[in-house]
């Protein structure tokens, strides 16, 4: 098909499309009124829940892990601490600049660019937060642990079979989750480049 | 007349144009009425701040391409639809085989296109002229020229190894 082929076909659809009616007034008004949740607002919501429940566990751990006696899982429960408080920020980071877009101030190309930026740039946050998250998962298990009276040291398979089994499926988690983010951080990379040709 | 009335009467004289965008940039019927929906909803945002400083056609058009831009991420978070139907789904009768199948192929073509090479070509589809592309766009006249040359080679390669995969 070539192009002129594509006008015609394209033409023909619009009649078509011109014909119909899709909206009354009705609809357009209740489009149009402020309690209607846009898209782009409801972005926010889950990040939010996950931010109270993050915070909620960095404060049931601020509280037990001093009661802890071992030190390595005492320190575990602080490095799990500080995690629980760092992520939610690294999350809400990743999509506060979107918010702030003005969708009729900038043109087609500029809102491409930045689209393609923004999108990187989460790509690049959820890639060290899924990290960083599956390492608060390992360390935060022992924490867990030891806050419900329960030791480690008496099960040996823990050590030979669980131990190593989960670090297998921490690193081939983590490197299944980081080539598909790296496959899609190439494709925007990919489409920023042949727009800026 | 007030601006709601204005605004309805804009977007009832350009629902045409919204589907059309909504077709190009979504392939399932529940994301097309949740971007119908979100392209009303920017309108009307920046319906008050367009003081008819550029066209309003110019306007309608930057506005809703650069929603459906965003739409993309926000596809799997839906919000509660309103009800409405996109009647146009089945684009035309029945009866007409070969037209449906134009457009399908026509379609087809289009989705292969990066975001910048579909956001012109639906501008020349449109019948739009490349000053008003550019302005849309936000690029030179020239360079839009330049864009058009080079989907036109695209697209012929497109359908050349559509043909040999087909053959």
């Amino acid at each position: 098909m070539e192009l002129e082929e594509m006008k015609l076909a394209w033409n023909d659809l619009s009649k078509r499309v011109e014909k119909q009616e899709i909206l009354n007034q009705q609809m357009i008004e209740k489009m149009t009124k402020d309690q209607f949740q846009s898209n782009l607002k409801k972005i926010a919501l889950p990040e939010y829940i996950g931010t109270i429940i993050c915070y909620l566990g960095a404060a049931y751990l601020s509280v037990n892990v001093p009661k802890l006696e071992e030190p390595l899982i005492q320190f575990f429960g602080v490095i799990s601490i500080a995690l629980l408080l760092i992520l939610p920020i690294i999350s809400l980071q990743s999509i506060r600049g979107m918010r702030k877009i003005n969708l009729s101030s900038h043109s087609y190309l500029e809102t491409i660019q930045i689209f393609g930026q923004q999108k990187i740039r989460f790509l690049k946050l959820q890639k060290l937060n899924i990290s960083l998250g599956l390492f608060l998962l390992v360390i935060g298990v022992p924490v867990l642990l030891a806050l419900q009276g329960k030791s480690l040291n008496p099960t040996p398979l823990f050590w030979m079979l669980y131990f190593p089994l989960g670090v297998m499926f921490f690193l081939g988690f983590s490197y299944w989750v980081l080539k598909y983010y790296n496959r899609k951080l190439q494709a925007t990379e990919k489409l920023l480049t042949e727009v800026n040709e | 007349m007030d601006i709601k009335e204005h605004f309805t009467k804009v977007i009832k004289a350009n629902e045409g144009l919204i589907y059309k965008i909504t077709t190009l940039y979504t392939d399932e019927k529940q994301d097309r009425k949740d971007l119908y929906q979100e392209i009303v909803y920017q309108l009307w945002k920046s319906f008050g701040s367009f003081q008819e400083q550029s066209k309003l056609s110019t306007w309608m058009y930057r506005v809703a391409l650069n929603t459906a831009i965003f739409h993309l991420k926000q596809s799997k978070k839906r919000p509660d639809t309103i009800p409405f139907e996109l009647e146009m789904d089945r684009l035309t009768d029945e009866s007409d085989k070969a037209e449906e199948d134009r457009i399908k192929l026509l379609y087809k073509q289009i989705q292969q296109l990066n975001l910048l090479e579909k956001g012109i070509i639906l501008l020349f589809l449109e019948g739009k002229s490349h000053e008003e592309i550019a302005e849309i766009v936000g690029m030179s006249i020239s360079n839009v020229g330049t864009k058009i040359s080079r989907i036109k080679e695209k697209l012929k390669s497109q359908i050349k190894k559509n043909t040999d995969y087909g053959t």
